[in-house]
């Protein structure tokens, strides 16, 4: 028995490392954007900041042009993910409830376009979005993003909406619903956390999405989170403290996020969801 | 609903003639669709607008010569037929950015694979502090490509860096003030790392939920005839998760093939772009160079690389009874 448990005690060193590979990083992030000049620039790297810098937050957000950043990325998210939530979640429930012709092919299509990389897509949006005059806007990167959120969304809704039954729609319609109606009234409510899913999924992939918003989003003043944080590192003299601390900012929603989602992150797997 | 025909049929050859449908079926077959196709519609016209025709635009645009001044006009250049493709495989940064590719991105699917498999195992064994252990594990998975770049490039700094620091320190003196960007291994290196990071989590967390199907009775049954730890593990274990392994293996193939964050953060200052991998060189020919067609040439043979991995995706997928 004894043996036993040295056996399973040898297991926490290799579990400890596994954790300090995966948190470590985020610690010096943390600390590099709390660091003074001096500290962050020192051949030996100091553990924790004599006096942290918590303005360095506040100095990022308002004069770096991260702030704008910051808002940008917020309404770009936002706007993809009101707009792949409501295409993705009628598609979704038509595939899954309604008889449609061809509904297995549709859905591997469905599952084709998620693996596709956004380099063959990106040569013909850009030019399509230049003569539409839409390079630059909200609008465009928007639509742009619709093109790999909306496959996603459709897979992720129709893996909640196969877990409601079906019976409940028909009692629905007993009572004089219509198809529709049972859709808005009995299902919808019920796949509350299909959508909060989807819906998040769908903000994440808008959030984190960096090679079309390095393109389409030239003007100082559109662009997102990633690329003036990317522009930061391209420069001369790299502001560690200034990157690190947009980093965290950057990530943070994606964390608290993914903290709410836990449950259901497995779900979204099989789309090709929220890696990368 | 009437199932009569109001139509002048003669009642004996009513099975070979043809018939048009009466109205009410008409009507019917139009009712059954007009919800669907009214609800498929939005995600259709996204789908075959955003994603269909521009792949079908990138491949025509592959075989002509757009450049930057074609974009002011018709937004196509001249047509050169297989000239890119012939120049794709013959100019040395392109051919190299292909290789790398397929060889970065062969490191990482199995990096990520073996240490996700090897946490999945540690993560089984439920350890006190099984939430924390997990919820750590989860952590890297949230950070987005650009930030984890932006990290790690920070933490392989040369003059500064944690990592340069920790490694002179433990007794490699090579490593004061290495630069790990400034030639291709060591940037592989360290962009690998980045990128197994990532990856890791979302594979060692797939692979446990995998594990926890694995029944207990069955691994009771192979220790009592007297199989080791290995020997379960390879012909219980294994064997039980193969259909997962199989789909994360495609999956992270297919996404360690489009890599192009990590790359464009973090090998910027490669020399020659040596560390290009296709998806970023596909873009640099565009959108630095201008050459829009010859950066859908190689947009197109990653995407045909990708397309098959694809198929082999949704086989699995499709065995699986997930579809």
């Amino acid at each position: 028995v004894s043996a036993r448990r040295a056996k399973r005690l040898a297991l926490y060193p290799p579990m400890m490392l596994v954790a300090l590979f995966a948190l470590f990083p985020v610690y010096w992030v943390l600390i590099t954007a709390l660091k003074s000049r001096a500290e962050i620039f020192s051949a030996t790297p100091v553990l924790w900041p004599s006096h942290p810098n918590w303005h360095i937050f506040s100095y990022v957000l308002g004069s770096a042009g991260i702030g704008q950043a910051l808002v940008n990325s917020l309404i770009v998210a936002s706007a993809t993910m009101v707009l792949c939530l409501a295409f993705g979640s009628m598609a979704a429930y038509a595939l899954t409830r309604l008889h449609v012709p061809g509904r297995r092919v549709l859905l591997m299509l469905v599952l084709f376009v998620q693996m596709f990389p956004v380099t063959v897509l990106i040569i013909p949006l850009f030019i399509l979005e230049r003569q539409a005059h839409l390079l630059g806007t909200y609008a465009g990167l928007v639509l742009a993003y619709l093109a790999f959120t909306t496959p996603l969304a459709i897979w992720v809704m129709r893996s909640f909406l196969q877990g409601i039954p079906e019976e409940l729609e028909h009692a629905a319609r007993l009572d004089g619903a219509t198809r529709f109606g049972a859709f808005v009234r009995v299902t919808l409510p019920l796949a509350a956390p299909g959508l909060a899913t989807t819906a998040v999924l769908c903000f994440i992939e808008g959030w984190k999405e960096f090679m079309l918003a390095l393109t389409f989003m030239t003007q100082q003043n559109r662009m997102t989170l990633p690329v003036v944080i990317q522009a930061f590192i391209g420069r001369e003299d790299v502001d560690w403290a200034s990157v690190m601390a947009a980093s965290l900012i950057y990530t943070l929603p994606v964390v608290l996020l993914f903290m709410v989602l836990r449950r259901h992150l497995m779900t979204a797997r099989i789309a090709g969801a929220v890696k990368g | 609903v009437s199932t009569a025909t109001p139509t002048a049929d003669t009642g004996g050859r009513r099975a070979f003639a043809f018939r048009p449908p009466s109205w009410p079926a008409v009507q019917r077959a139009v009712n059954r669709l007009t919800l669907p196709v009214l609800m498929l519609l939005p995600a259709a016209v996204v789908i075959v607008g955003l994603v269909g025709w521009p792949i079908v635009r990138t491949l025509w645009l592959s075989f002509t010569n757009t450049q930057l001044l074609d974009l002011v006009g018709s937004g196509t250049g001249p047509w050169v037929g297989l000239h890119n493709y012939s120049h794709v495989f013959s100019d040395p940064y392109l051919r190299a950015s292909l290789t790398n590719t397929v060889l970065f991105g062969s490191a990482c699917v199995i990096g990520t694979m073996v240490f996700g498999m090897a946490v999945a195992l540690l993560l089984n064994q439920r350890l006190a502090g099984a939430r924390f252990w997990s919820l750590s594990v989860l952590l890297p998975w949230a950070v987005p490509g650009v930030a984890a770049s932006a990290i790690w490039l920070w933490l392989f700094d040369p003059s500064y860096g944690f990592v340069n620091w920790f490694l002179s320190h433990i007794g490699l003196h090579h490593f004061r003030n290495y630069g790990w960007f400034i030639s291709k291994p060591s940037a592989y290196i360290a962009i690998f790392i980045t990128v197994v990071w990532q990856s890791f989590p979302f594979i060692a967390l797939s692979l446990l939920a995998g594990l926890q199907t694995v029944p207990d009775e069955l691994l009771q049954a192979a220790k009592v005839d007297g199989a080791t730890a290995i020997q379960r593990f390879r012909l219980v274990t294994l064997p039980l998760l193969r259909p997962v392994i199989a789909v994360l293996v495609v999956f992270s193939t297919i996404w360690d093939f489009r890599i192009f964050d990590q790359i464009w953060v973090m090998g910027y200052s490669v020399p020659v772009n040596a560390a290009d991998t296709a998806a970023v060189s596909a873009y640099r020919e565009s959108f630095s160079f201008g050459f829009y067609g010859l950066g859908a040439a190689v947009a197109v043979v990653l995407f045909l690389v990708l397309f098959a991995l694809s198929l082999v995706y949704v086989r699995v997928i499709a065995r699986e009874g997930e579809l």
